[in-house]
């Protein structure tokens, strides 16, 4: 073998060490998670504290925790809920950001450039900020405990985000096909109805889903304004898992697996768009 | 547009961004501006109706605050500890997913699989993980002799701390490590040609060519991440509570901890404060992101 086939091949061999070695970081902790939860759970008493060890390999592997979860823990309840607060957030988002993105990209008009800056502004005043002051409001109109009340709680930083993503698709589509469209006879309402949006469904497919995905994994804003089974979300449930509550190790492994579930869904099929969206767009959290 | 149409007042656009300025303007402006008006009070939740105007009460507490004053040397070893790891991690990810080589595409939708976890459930994970009873980690190091007995991770100062950051590190890696990979992708595979010929060492290539090229995007992420792990409670709230003791109070999980007992205008005024603290970076992250926005036309 000559010196540079030899070299080469070392470097294969280590392209594919860091390789391993990168696929063990980012897949190692969900996998052992996936494994707890089907794991036979060993403990018959749910007052007291799990004993069992580690298990690497369960030798019979179980769908029990999952039933059990279903059955024991409001989790199908927060799992609603959540599936609920993030399509509406979503469906806000989406026609707000749009409308607005639109508004910015193809007019030129008296305030546009503060009124813009007033939107980034807004995206990055942060939650930690806006809690109370929305806790004080949400409180005097009834908006505590109320799917709505998540909902707009959660627009804060989706909104700016997803206007911010129309903003830049937008600007990619040429300015000659607003044109004609109005040549023939289309109103500019019409254009964005019938041209713009059709054209868009890639970035709307982005932002909708990127505002999907923070508002289902929003914690700070459930935690402040929901007190009942009725409105709370999955993280809450996992806050409560963390703390030991209930103690039963391998149900809360089935709950974590399953509040991850929509989120990978939407990554495996929508991967390229989503992938674009992030690496074009700073995202906050 | 015609001249004609150029001189009466166009309503439509306005008529467009209306709904979005109005959200924004009621869920995010005007609470912004409430938030800093609670903080010259002393509101409680409790006693809501009875709140007092108290000027700069508040800040001149802080002052004196011992939990307040500590926590600006722990948001900022949180700040570093998540933002350098990350950098530290994603850098060699990003070089690795350059390189051609077979099962690359898979590699990198792998890599994506901690950011795909919600942030709780990522919490939840490391907790179990460094549990004293049945954790991982635990179990691996007993096993290799590291530990003599299982640990209570989380009920060790230092120990929590460095657990909190690889849980964040982890969630955080595979965003950055697509930015990077992105950025690397635009320098001109001419250069590194260029290079070879002169008989470059790989190492030079990319002390010379890749390093230089990735700089200024490394330090806008770490001004970026710096912002958002101020401002991060999620997290630490939920593997510790901020615990054990104050050892994990950034300034941004004391508001909330001051929130969660109901002492809501000290706790605006600690968020006010960190946000002050902060404002240099922000107005260089609005000016950059104006920038792209505006220039667009």
């Amino acid at each position: 073998m000559s010196p540079a086939a030899r070299t080469a091949r070392w470097k294969t061999i280590g392209v594919y060490a860091a390789a391993a070695l990168v696929l063990i970081y980012s897949l190692g902790p969900f996998l052992w998670i996936f494994i707890a939860s089907i794991t036979p759970e060993t403990k018959t008493d749910w007052g007291a504290i799990s004993g069992r060890g580690v298990t690497y390999f369960p030798t019979q592997p179980t769908l029990q925790n999952y039933i059990d979860l279903l059955n024991k823990t409001p989790f199908l309840q927060y799992f609603v809920n959540s599936a609920i607060i993030a399509t509406g957030n979503m469906f806000l988002t989406l026609i707000v950001a749009s409308l607005g993105a639109y508004g910015f990209v193809r007019f030129h008009f008296a305030g546009r450039g503060p009124l813009l800056v007033g939107m980034l502004i807004a995206y990055t005043i942060p939650s930690v900020v806006l809690l109370v002051p929305l806790l004080v409001i949400f409180r005097s109109y009834g908006l505590i405990n109320t799917h709505l009340g998540m909902i707009l709680a959660e627009a804060t930083h989706s909104a700016p985000f997803v206007l911010l993503l129309m903003i830049n698709y937008f600007s990619t589509l040429p300015r000659e096909l607003d044109e004609a469209a109005q040549v023939d006879g289309c109103s500019r309402f019409g254009t964005l109805w019938r041209i713009i949006i059709p054209l868009s469904v890639p970035g709307l497919v982005a932002g909708g889903l990127l505002a999907f995905i923070m508002t289902w994994n929003n914690f700070l804003f459930a935690f402040l304004f929901t007190t009942t089974n009725a409105v709370k979300t999955l993280p809450i449930m996992m806050r409560l898992f963390a703390m030991g509550e209930p103690a039963v190790w391998s149900i809360s492994a089935a709950g974590a697996v399953l509040t991850t579930l929509p989120v990978a869904i939407i990554f495996l099929l929508f991967q390229r768009m989503l992938m674009s969206g992030l690496a074009a767009g700073a995202v906050k959290g | 547009m015609s001249p004609a149409r150029r001189r009466r007042l166009d309503l439509l656009p306005y008529l467009l961004i209306s709904p979005i300025a109005l959200l924004l303007l009621a869920i995010s402006v005007y609470p912004a501006l409430y938030a800093i008006w609670l903080a010259g009070t002393d509101a409680s939740l409790l006693r809501l109706a009875r709140a007092q105007f108290i000027g700069l009460g508040n800040f001149v507490r802080l002052a004196g605050d011992g939990v307040f004053l500590e926590g600006l040397w722990r948001t900022l070893r949180w700040d570093m500890a998540v933002v350098l790891t990350e950098l530290a991690i994603a850098l060699p990810i990003a070089l690795l997913l350059n390189a051609g080589f077979h099962g690359r595409g898979f590699l990198r939708a792998a890599m994506m699989v901690p950011y795909i976890t919600p942030p709780a459930v990522v919490a939840l994970v490391f907790c179990y993980m460094v549990d004293g009873n049945f954790g991982i980690l635990n179990d691996l190091l007993v096993r290799l002799g590291i530990l003599d007995q299982y640990f209570s991770f989380l009920s060790d100062p230092t120990a929590s701390f460095w657990v909190i950051v690889s849980a964040m590190v982890w969630y955080g890696t595979p965003l950055m490590t697509l930015i990077l990979l992105a950025v690397r992708q635009t320098i001109p595979p001419e250069l590194y040609e260029a290079a070879k010929v002169d008989g470059a060492s790989p190492l030079r290539m990319f002390w010379h060519i890749t390093l230089p090229h990735l700089v200024p995007s490394m330090l806008f992420l770490v001004l970026l991440r710096t912002i958002w792990m101020s401002n991060h409670v999620d997290m630490i709230f939920i593997m510790t509570q901020g615990g054990p003791g104050f050892s994990n109070y950034t300034e941004a999980v004391y508001s909330f901890k001051l929130t969660t007992q109901f002492e809501i205008g000290y706790a605006s005024a600690v968020a006010v404060t960190l946000s002050i603290l902060l404002v240099a970076a922000s107005a260089f992250y609005v000016r950059h992101l104006a920038r792209s926005v505006l220039v667009t036309k």
